[in-house]
């Protein structure tokens, strides 16, 4: 089981409230990812969850109970923390099974525990190396591999892919996603990159300055997000918003257009501008436009004949259109 | 570039030379010393040159028979146990200083800095009376707890900047894997400052193990310490200078093996090297 409460949690630091009240309910089993700018609490809130940050107020209930007062030792939780935090001074065997010896398990118990979490994780030949001796992807293998081979309740990820570079980000990325579908365990991921939150979420919890902007399935925040800031956050290119005349010609005080839902055209079309910059990806070309209307951006698939300094029509597909009133909330 | 011109072979000649000089400065003394050792009275101040075989161990006996061994034995023991205390309390203190948030943690680094750098001076007349009334003089604990007033806060302040470098991630995992504060402590911090603690433990070994101002106000007969023995070679009215060459000898000899090993990790602390 790892079924986890949030119930009206805050966090302070002195008079500075950086969680207002907040509650989330995480089922058992679930991959959440909490996903925001930096500085917007994402972090506190998983340390809090882990018991590495008091909290102000509220409860927090892990299978139901209490576990608000914990220690960390005691909540049943393991983490995974994007230095990787390994002990330096131990082999990759011995700090894989730290967790096992603090549980004061049998030293034979540990060793098969350990071979088994090795082998899911391919690092059976590093076994006896330090973690100095490890690339950046090996390492956190055997952060996880530390967090696994002690079958927690649930798993809490601390950026765990921040300090890999591209190409193994993704590899990394791959490898969580498969290591929750093989385990079915619940797994709390912290991120400041939507990518990994739309490709690896069951749900994602999106937060704001310390509040909870939506929580959703990643294509429920990609198709109706509650509000502008989340329309922006989510989707990558960002989404395009209009402000002013145009948008009052759709009834809203803003309206937004993902860089998709742009039909481009070098003849006619709603709004008329120049290319300043055109990314030709091969699969996809990214237009950056600059119109009487702001800096609008249009992504199109596969290779298309349009270059810097083209003047190009911009026409939004008013069907998938997303209109904003003037809080910023989304009309329905 | 002409390396063989004037200005560069002047400048490299200056060099040498200076490097000569230092190391003379350095080593002179030691040689002086390690000479007055195995000279016999008569010929102590005598040019070596004039009787260059006129050697003896008769000072080396000499000390063996006197009380030197045992104030050897004593500075051993006091300076060893006085750092083992420092440690087991300073370094718990130096790690909840560095990595809790408490309060007042700036007063504390003020006041053991201060404790640092203030003579030994400052504390004799109360620690005397102090240790008159409570029947320390010339006692084993009354020394040691002397000694920790210069080793406990050199352990603590050397310490605190240490386990700063400790990455709190690496405590917060050791928390998380099961391990109580304490349990993170043996288990991880320290393993991972090692060159921090062995560093601080051995400089904090040798401000005991040299110091002779608090055994000289402290000690009386059989807590009697090695630096303060070799004051017995002085009477009032001669100065056994081959016995106090052979004590000085005696008392730097166990610290260079301990140097040589130690050289690194003080290095290595003073470099701050933690690396995860």
């Amino acid at each position: 089981m790892g079924q986890i409460t949030l119930r009206e949690v805050r966090k302070s630091f002195g008079a500075t409230e950086v969680i207002p009240p907040l509650s989330l309910e995480i089922e058992d089993g679930e991959f959440v990812v909490f996903v925001g700018p930096s500085g917007c609490g994402k972090s506190t809130l998983l340390r809090m969850i882990a018991g590495l940050e008091d909290i102000s107020g509220g409860q927090i209930l892990i299978d139901g109970k209490d576990a608000s007062a914990l220690p960390p030792a005691r909540r049943g939780l393991a983490m995974v923390f994007q230095s990787y935090a390994l002990y330096p001074h131990m082999t990759v065997a011995k700090n894989i099974a730290f967790p096992l010896r603090m549980a004061g398990m049998p030293a034979e118990e540990q060793d098969r525990l350990v071979e088994n979490a090795a082998r899911v994780l391919n690092l059976t030949d590093y076994l006896d190396r330090r973690p100095g001796q490890l690339s950046g992807g090996q390492r956190q293998r055997v952060a996880i591999g530390r967090a696994i081979v002690r079958k927690p309740e649930a798993f809490l990820f601390d950026e765990p892919l921040s300090n890999l570079d591209a190409a193994l980000r993704v590899n990394m990325r791959l490898e969580i996603t498969e290591l929750h579908a093989k385990l079915e365990s619940t797994m709390i991921y912290v991120t400041h990159d939507q990518v990994e939150a739309m490709t690896m979420a069951d749900k994602i919890v999106i937060l704001h300055a310390g509040r909870i902007e939506q929580v959703g399935t990643p294509l429920d925040l990609y198709h109706n997000p509650r509000n502008l800031f989340v329309a922006g956050f989510i989707g990558s290119p960002k989404m395009n918003f209009i402000s002013g005349a145009p948008a009052a010609a759709y009834g809203a005080h803003t309206i937004g257009v993902r860089p998709e839902h742009l039909d481009v055209s070098t003849e006619a079309g709603l709004w008329q501008g120049r290319v300043t910059v055109a990314e030709h990806l091969g699969s996809d070309t990214f237009l950056h436009v600059q119109t009487d209307h702001g800096q609008l951006n249009a992504r199109l698939q596969g290779d298309i004949d349009v270059y810097h300094g083209d003047t190009v029509w911009l026409t939004p597909n008013e069907a998938i259109m997303h209109r904003f009133d003037a809080d910023g909330l989304t009309m329905k | 570039m002409d390396d063989k011109s004037f200005a560069y072979r002047a400048k490299k000649a200056s060099g040498i030379a200076m490097m000569l000089a230092f190391l003379a400065f350095a080593v002179l003394p030691i040689l002086w010393v390690l000479i007055l050792s195995l000279r016999p009275a008569t010929a102590l101040f005598e040019p070596i040159w004039e009787s260059p075989t006129n050697l003896t161990f008769d000072n080396f006996r000499g000390i063996a028979d006197s009380g030197f061994p045992r104030a050897l034995l004593n500075s051993f023991l006091t300076a060893g146990i006085a750092t083992i205390l420092s440690m087991i309390v300073g370094v718990p203190a130096a790690f909840a200083l560095a990595k809790s948030r408490l309060r007042g943690k700036f007063v504390a680094s003020w006041v053991l800095l201060l404790l640092r750098m203030a003579p030994p001076v400052g504390f004799v007349i109360p620690l005397f009376l102090i240790y008159i009334n409570a029947g320390l003089i010339d006692t084993y604990p009354g020394l040691i707890m002397a000694y920790m007033t210069l080793t406990l806060p050199l352990v603590v302040w050397s310490m605190w900047t240490t386990f700063a470098q400790i990455p709190n991630e690496l405590i917060e995992s050791a928390l998380m894997d099961g391990a109580s504060l304490a349990k993170a402590l043996v288990l991880v911090v320290i393993p991972a400052a090692r060159p921090g603690v062995v560093a601080a433990a051995i400089l904090g070994f040798l401000i005991a193990w040299n110091d002779f101002f608090f055994a000289l106000i402290i000690t009386r007969g059989s807590t009697v310490t090695a630096p303060v023995s070799i004051m017995n070679f002085i009477s009032s009215d001669s100065v056994d200078w081959g016995s106090i060459a052979v004590a000085a000898i005696c008392v730097t000899l166990p610290i260079i093996p301990v140097m040589v090993i130690a050289n690194r990790y003080i290095v290595q602390s003073l470099s701050g090297a933690v690396k995860g």
